[in-house]
């Protein structure tokens, strides 16, 4: 939810709230009010119809025609038991031609010695209109306000936030790997200025922590290379010298394999740091399908040389924004896997289709628990021609470019389904 | 034929140059950037092997040099750095090859041949042993005089022979020359055992001999009788 429309869902709902209580609120009090005018000025009305009643004797004798209030008056011939009474009552009005809400004052009277009963009858349209038309005034108000309140606001956020979006726009653009400080926009606003340096300041720390961590990646590389290529290539001379015995000849061997192993484990730690990191760019568009076309092909031989027997499955070319490095990686260690692991005769299939890539094989069933196959140095096999890294490096590539990788094994028949 | 050994790390450079030198090729050896100016400017090699990373300079400035004085000498960058880029850049700017630190010698030996038969001949390159003929360009092989078919890891194992001829061939090394640093099969060695029993096959089949030894343990060596 946007933060505008957060904003203005509270200011909008406890408006309505306010304008629902005040409503009713003043309505009653209106309401009473004029009720209360309402009710003396009917009384006021009794009193002085009685007074005239009582004083200008030739109004019994006259008729006469009131066209406001409405005077009834009933002679009786004895006391009549009633109270002074006020009451509501709907009558059709023949003007406005529909039934319409009257007020009713009855008293009694005695004059000369002759019993009456009076009643005035008031009409009360002008008091409902009053309050109608108050209670129109008030939901024009409020829809008024309303409508003001969403435009400002839409209007402020539009102003207010704009360091903010930017600011916000300015992360996501962020590349840890590019250099350079991030594009922030000048503001007054506290909270903005605050937000921003605090930015500033991380964004610089991490870019030169990331900036140290590529420097030591880098030089541990090429430090260890070093005298990775002495040993190895002092061990090779060794090895060609016909004066070693078999004995030493063995020796020799050992710190040569274990000097290519070391290599290779140095190779695979630092590209799973360098995708870590975020240092494979350059990413292209591959055909999915002829790139595994031609990984399939290279180790053809060797899937021939083990008597295996492949199935191949392409239905669909799906292209993948990857780097080719990466993807190459990506592809032959899951291969290489699946090639590795097989048993005697065994099988391997791959399919693809448009959003996935399925590499099956027969193979033993693997020891530990599968959840941890992923992990670094998890290897199955201690032997010393695997690293253990293959298979961490599959996840992070697939990590890096959002693609799904689910392993599974059902009756010795592995899986691993890549979809993307 | 001359070498230039362009590295700084005087260990490597040594085992570099007593390896080439059984081959019967002369190397010299310079360990910085300005004693490599020096040289390429006044003599030509027919083959220099290139450390990028150099204590006063970039291995690549000389490639780029070497290229403008329309030098014919192979060049061979080594690098410490497992880099795409540098490769690329590398090779665009004009080098032969590109080889990772830490490399066998069988390899490098195997790369340097390989080069300076593409420059010398102008493509036009076969290799002798004994009764068999390697032409390098069209990828065929003759046994006295017969063509055989090879596959390809076959062809790249035997060329790998026969520029390591009376070498030492680790199975490591083998292995990594016919598929690359990625090979990471616990039983690519079976592999190599396999492609090189077809090899011999192929060979004795034309009355070739059989001259690939194995060496217990360590690996493989081919050699004359």
């Amino acid at each position: 939810m946007k933060l505008l429309s957060l904003t203005n869902r509270y200011y909008i709902s406890s408006i309505l709230v306010i304008f629902i209580v005040g409503s009713i609120v003043s309505f009653q009090i209106l309401k009473s009010t004029i009720n209360r005018e309402f009710n003396e000025k009917l009384f006021a009305e009794r009193d002085q119809f009685i007074y005239e009643w009582h004083t200008y004797d030739g109004l019994r004798e006259v008729l006469y025609l009131n066209i406001g209030d409405q005077i009834e008056v009933q002679s009786v011939d004895h006391r009549p038991e009633i109270e002074e009474t006020l009451k509501d009552t709907v009558m059709f009005g023949a003007y406005e031609k529909k039934d319409l809400s009257f007020r009713k004052l009855r008293f009694a009277d005695e004059l000369n010695g002759q019993y009456y009963i009076i009643t005035i009858t008031k009409s009360l349209l002008p008091n409902e209109d009053l309050i109608q038309g108050i209670g129109e005034i008030m939901l024009f108000l409020i829809t008024a306000l309303i409508i003001t309140l969403v435009l400002i606001n839409r209007w402020i956020a539009g102003m207010v936030l704009e360091p903010f979006y930017y600011t916000l726009a300015a992360i996501k653009e962020f590349n840890i790997t590019k250099p350079g400080p991030i594009d922030l926009m000048d503001t007054n606003v506290d909270e903005f200025k605050e937000l921003n340096s605090v930015l500033d300041k991380m964004i610089v720390k991490n870019q030169k922590d990331y900036l140290n961590l590529k420097e030591f990646t880098e030089n541990a590389s090429h430090e260890i290379q070093t005298p990775l290529t002495i040993i190895k290539s002092k061990a090779e001379l060794l090895l060609q010298e016909s004066s070693l015995d078999e004995e030493a000849l063995n020796d020799v061997m050992h710190i040569y394999e274990a000097a290519g192993r070391l290599s290779k484990l140095k190779h695979g730690l630092s590209l799973l740091t360098k995708i870590e990191n975020n240092q494979f760019e350059d990413s292209e568009p591959i055909n999915l399908k002829r790139f595994l076309e031609k990984e399939v092909n290279n180790l053809e031989e060797l899937i021939n040389l083990k008597e295996l027997t492949l199935e191949k499955s392409y239905k669909a070319e799906p292209i993948l924004v990857l780097n080719y490095d990466l993807a190459y990686i990506l592809v032959t260690n899951l291969l290489n896997n699946a090639i590795k692991h097989n048993t005697e005769r065994g099988r391997i299939a791959v399919t693809l289709n448009e959003s996935e890539l399925i590499i099956e094989n027969t193979g033993r069933p693997i020891k530990g628990d599968p959840a941890l196959l992923f992990e670094r140095f998890k290897k199955n096999s201690h032997t010393k021609d695997s690293s253990g890294l293959g298979l961490a490096l599959v996840k992070k590539i697939c990590d890096l470019y959002g693609i799904k990788i689910i392993y599974s094994v059902n009756s010795n028949l592995h899986r691993m389904a890549l979809s993307f | 034929m001359n070498i230039l050994i362009i590295e700084d790390e005087k260990d490597i450079a040594q085992s570099v140059s007593r390896y080439l030198e059984k081959e019967g090729y002369h190397c010299e050896w310079v360990n910085n950037f300005d004693q490599a100016w020096e040289k390429i400017n006044l003599y030509s090699y027919d083959c220099m092997i290139v450390d990028i990373m150099l204590p006063d300079g970039s291995g690549l400035d000389i490639v780029e040099k070497l290229k403008l004085l329309r030098s014919k000498s192979g060049i061979i960058i080594v690098s410490a750095k497992n880099s795409l880029e540098d490769k690329v850049k590398g090779l665009e700017i004009g080098a032969d090859d590109y080889l990772t630190k830490p490399f066998d010698l069988s390899e490098l030996n195997a790369r340097v041949k390989a080069v300076i038969r593409r420059k010398s001949f102008d493509g036009q390159s076969q290799i002798i042993f004994n009764e068999i003929v390697v032409l390098t360009e069209e990828r065929k092989v003759s046994v006295k005089g017969k063509t055989i078919s090879l596959t390809k890891k076959e062809f790249d194992l035997l060329l790998f022979f026969i520029s390591n001829e009376n070498r030492v061939l680790t199975k490591e090394s083998i292995a990594e020359h016919l598929w690359g640093d990625h090979m990471d099969i616990a039983d690519s060695f079976d592999f190599i055992y396999a492609h090189l029993k077809n090899l011999r096959k192929k060979i004795l089949e034309q009355g070739g001999g059989d001259y690939i030894q194995t060496i217990y343990g360590v690996g493989y060596k081919m050699h004359k009788p």
